[in-house]
């Protein structure tokens, strides 16, 4: 195979995967947290995609689309619920949306 | 001569997908955040090429480039002024401290792991044919082997489709109803809000 | 013959079972007629069991029937088994025969009473745990039976609920009682130690036959005795107990259950010939009660406190009895007891029954004139108890007053004793006697009597029942004469043969001067009471507080107790036990606080968390592959 090896993808989605978990984790917009969660999934998606080629099977890729498939609908409900808490002023930080509190 | 060029696409695709990840989550304004995330699509898409993986490369770039990003730019258009903050504004302090550590950990977890598990042999990958990934053998696992992940893939969708209508419908508002104390800090957004409800 | 005995013994709990599970749809005159029909079926029970016996051979006579291994542990194993010889069969006799006149009476009695139900069900327990208890064959099921005729009692004399002092009555009896069980137990637990069993037979073979455990044996069975049979020292329950109502005090405290102690030292009387000092406690006691309590007899004002006290004072002669050794005398007596005792008992329950409730005697009067039935009876219990010829008392009293006089100096202190008593007895009976039924009809008698129209003194139940047990203290006491007749000895000849053999001389001694006692105490009532010849001298506070018993105990046992537990409440209970609760309390609320902090709603603080947790186990996953 040209090119780098498998594990350099692998390394990468790893990167990817991480700066998405830090999106997560440090922005309070819900809307910046989705688009990091979206991050995130394209990293397993590289890993994914990298393995299926190392393996010679595709049914990686196959697991690719559907995780694509996936992502999709969750960025369907959650803008959803996005647009739904902007109409009502709700403010968009997610610090502040504190009421499932122990 | 041709292992110089792939190494050579694979860097430039490497890099701007990094630094579009980065972008993504260091940008304040959230419409440069998207734009930065379109471009990690992208670069990933080559990254898919570069791996065999045709058919994903193009399903990457129609689907999540041109449906999905396509309603965050809707979404953060509607939204306008009320998206958002400064990245590390407020939160408590060991939030950063924590972040930055899981999230390391969990990249060195990852090279670990699979380095551990794999040994010495990601160097050699399967010889692969040229019809490996292309939309003939995706199709036929489809609809052979991953019926059951095609089926429910489509039922995911159903449910999210309906969940997007139910979520962006109008309530019903017969009395303007104040939101719930608690999830404001300002009481003096009500009076707008309520105005905007009623108008909409 | 294991038939009779079992139907004998399990017929009255049939009728508390019916009577307790049927409640409202078993009318209350209903209750009582099933609850005497079943005591009269357990007495038909027991004349069969005693006619079959009476057609063995004298040494064939004693049967064991199993009916299953009870309590099994280890290598001791106990049965549920009775055991119908000579001695248990005399007991079904006078438990059932007597109980059952009792329950009858008590139809007419309780007649109106609103827990008429109540009462059934527990006179019929009590019969049934009383046969259990003569019927057992061994002495765990005796122990048994024990516990649940005090508990009978205990629930008959708080039958009135709504009475404080029926109720401190009720705890009285069952608390001293418990204390007799206590000992009671210990000299099992003994028993159990050296010989590793508790049948009768077995335990009679191969228990020590002397030295200390014999005597400790002895002296744990002696304090069950006493606390059962109310002599000194655990007598004081006993006049509070006719609290309860008349025809309990007839059955349980003057017929059956008091006379179990005697029961059970006849029965157990290889262990305590083992041990004779304890005998010659048992014959101590016995005297000391018995003339204290003729003392305090005879300055009592309560008619059925004067015929407690009797009580006491004559079980007090059956403890002389079988502490001398003559058991076929005390079971004699035993019997004639409780034939004029319930005699006694039920013709003063027709009295009070007559003046709906009044007791005290200053207030009765010259009723013998308008009640002459009840007279008459009256008179003939009377004398039976003060051991008149030829009445059952005679016969009975003076055999044990003849074995007396076998023991030596210790015997001839117990035979002045017995005779002292026997004048007590005729005094104080006599003096009863004349007080309420002779002289002038008092004015509360003439207000409050009321005879009904029909000219009975009282209803039916009461009147029938009364007659029968005055016609077996008239003739009861034919059935041994020792001197010249003794069937009953020779029938209890196999499993309580008497140790002492008084003489003829001895015996004759001791009918004359019981006899002369006797005449002279009822001479003496009769100059103070009816003549008014004698002066009745104030009564001596001595007497008037029973001895100051009560006050003992109160000071001794009650007063500390109540102190101990008083100041255990307030220093120990609530600062340390409730207060630790409290800091228990304190500390899970505190730490709950400390742990829902945790939970702070912060989305992003639950997302590091999940990162975090991701990572460990990502940890701990590879390292452990």
């Amino acid at each position: 195979m040209h090119g780098p090896d498998v594990s350099w993808y692998i390394a990468l989605a790893g990167l990817l995967f991480a700066t998405g978990a830090v999106g997560v984790l440090v922005r309070r917009s819900p809307l910046i947290i989705l688009l990091s969660v979206e991050i995130m999934l394209n990293g397993a998606n590289l890993a994914l995609i990298a393995f299926a080629r190392h393996l010679g099977n595709e049914q990686g890729q196959v697991f690719a689309i559907a995780v694509m498939a996936v992502a999709a609908s969750e960025v369907v409900v959650g803008l959803g619920l996005i647009v739904a808490m902007g109409r009502r002023n709700v403010e968009l930080d997610v610090d502040k949306l504190r009421t499932l509190r122990g | 001569m041709a292992n110089f060029l792939v190494w050579c696409v694979w860097a430039v695709a490497a890099f701007a997908c990094v630094a579009s990840a980065l972008g993504v989550v260091t940008f304040r304004n959230p419409f440069f955040s998207a734009l930065s995330l379109i471009g990690n699509l992208a670069s990933l898409a080559v990254l898919y090429l570069l791996l065999g993986g045709e058919f994903v490369a193009a399903a990457q770039v129609l689907v999540y480039g041109g449906a999905v990003m396509v309603m965050f730019l809707f979404v953060i258009a509607y939204l306008g002024d009320r998206t958002g903050e400064a990245p590390w504004a407020g939160g408590p302090s060991w939030q950063l401290v924590g972040t930055v550590l899981a999230a390391s950990a969990l990249l060195v977890e990852v090279i670990v792991a699979v380095g551990l598990s794999t040994g010495g042999e990601l160097s050699h990958s399967a010889h692969v044919t040229r019809s490996f990934g292309s939309p003939e053998q995706i199709g036929r696992l489809f609809l052979t082997n991953q019926l059951i992940a095609f089926e429910v893939t489509s039922i995911v969708l159903l449910v999210a489709a309906v969940g997007g209508v139910v979520l962006g419908s109008h309530a019903r508002v017969t009395a303007v109803e104040p939101p719930p104390p608690h999830l404001i800090d300002e009481a003096a957004l009500v009076g707008a809000g309520a105005e905007a409800d009623a108008r909409a | 013959m294991a038939g009779a005995a079992w139907v004998c013994l399990l017929t009255p709990l049939a009728a508390v079972l019916v009577i307790t599970l049927a409640g409202e749809r078993l009318s209350r005159r209903g209750a009582g007629y099933l609850s005497t029909a079943s005591t009269m079926v357990s007495f038909a029970a027991a004349i069969v069991a005693f006619v079959i016996m009476l057609g063995e051979s004298s040494d064939a006579r004693i049967h064991g029937t199993t009916a299953y291994t009870w309590l099994s542990a280890g290598p001791y194993s106990f049965g549920l088994s009775l055991l119908t010889d000579q001695l248990s069969v005399m007991m079904m006799l006078i438990v059932a025969g007597v109980g059952s006149l009792i329950v009858a009476y008590s139809v007419g009695y309780m007649e109106g009473e609103d827990e008429e139900r109540r009462y059934f069900a527990y006179m019929s327990l009590f019969v049934f745990s009383m046969l259990l208890l003569v019927q057992s064959g061994n002495l765990l099921l005796l122990l048994a039976g024990w516990g649940m005729v005090g508990l009978s009692s205990y629930l008959l004399i708080g039958f009135h609920q709504e009475r404080p002092s029926a109720i401190a009555a009720a705890k009285k009896a069952f608390v001293m009682n418990a204390f007799g069980d206590a000992t009671m137990a210990l000299a099992l637990f003994l028993l159990i130690q050296h010989t590793g069993r508790l049948d009768f037979a077995g335990v009679f073979a191969s228990s020590p036959t002397h030295g200390t455990v014999a005597n400790l044996i002895a002296l744990g069975l002696l304090g069950g005795a006493v606390a059962k049979s109310a002599q000194i020292p655990l007598h004081t329950w006993l006049p509070d107990a006719m609290e309860g109502p008349t025809p309990v005090s007839a059955l349980i405290h003057a017929a059956t259950m008091v006379t179990a102690g005697v029961y059970l030292i006849c029965r157990c009387h290889p262990l305590f010939e083992y041990a004779p000092k304890v005998q010659d406690v048992a014959a101590g006691l016995g005297a000391v009660t018995l003339l204290m309590a003729g003392l305090i007899a005879l300055v009592q004002v309560d008619i059925k406190r004067v015929i407690a006290y009797s009580t006491m004072s004559q079980i007090g002669y059956m403890f002389v009895g079988v502490g001398v050794g003559a058991y076929p005398a005390a079971m004699f007596h035993l019997m004639t007891h409780a034939f004029f005792k319930a005699l006694l008992f039920l013709a003063a329950g027709i009295v009070i029954h007559a003046l709906a409730g009044e007791q005290d005697i200053r207030r009765m009067g010259g009723l013998g004139r308008v009640m002459p039935f009840t007279r008459t009876v009256f008179w003939i219990g009377a004398l039976a108890l003060a051991g008149m010829p030829f009445f059952s008392g005679f016969f009975s009293k003076d055999a044990i007053v003849g074995a007396t006089m076998t023991r030596g100096w210790y015997g001839y202190c117990l035979f002045a004793a017995c005779v002292l008593g026997a004048l007590l007895t005729g005094l104080y009976t006599f003096r009863l006697v004349f007080l309420v039924f002779h002289g002038e009809r008092s004015e509360f008698a003439r207000e409050h009597l009321h005879v009904p129209e029909s000219g009975r003194e009282g209803p039916f139940s009461m009147l029938w029942t009364v007659a029968v047990l005055a016609l077996l203290s008239l003739i009861g006491g034919w059935l041994q004469w020792t001197q010249l007749w003794h069937p009953l000895t020779d029938w209890l000849d196999p499993v309580a043969a008497p140790t002492a053999d008084p003489s003829d001389t001895q015996e004759w001694i001791a009918t004359v001067s019981a006899l002369v006692a006797g005449l002279a105490g009822i001479g003496l009532a009769w100059a103070a009471y009816v003549k008014r010849s004698v002066r009745i001298p104030k009564p001596v506070a001595l007497f008037e507080k029973k001895f100051y018993w009560d006050e003992l105990y109160d000071a001794v046992f009650y007063r500390p107790a109540d102190l101990i537990s008083r100041g255990l409440g307030r220093f120990f209970e609530q600062p340390v036990i409730g207060g630790s609760i409290g800091d228990v309390r304190d500390g899970f609320r505190a730490g709950a606080g400390e742990v829902a902090r945790v939970q702070n709603g912060l989305v992003r603080a639950y997302v590091l968390a999940l990162a975090s947790g991701v990572a460990v186990l990502a940890v701990v996953f590879l390292t452990n592959r």
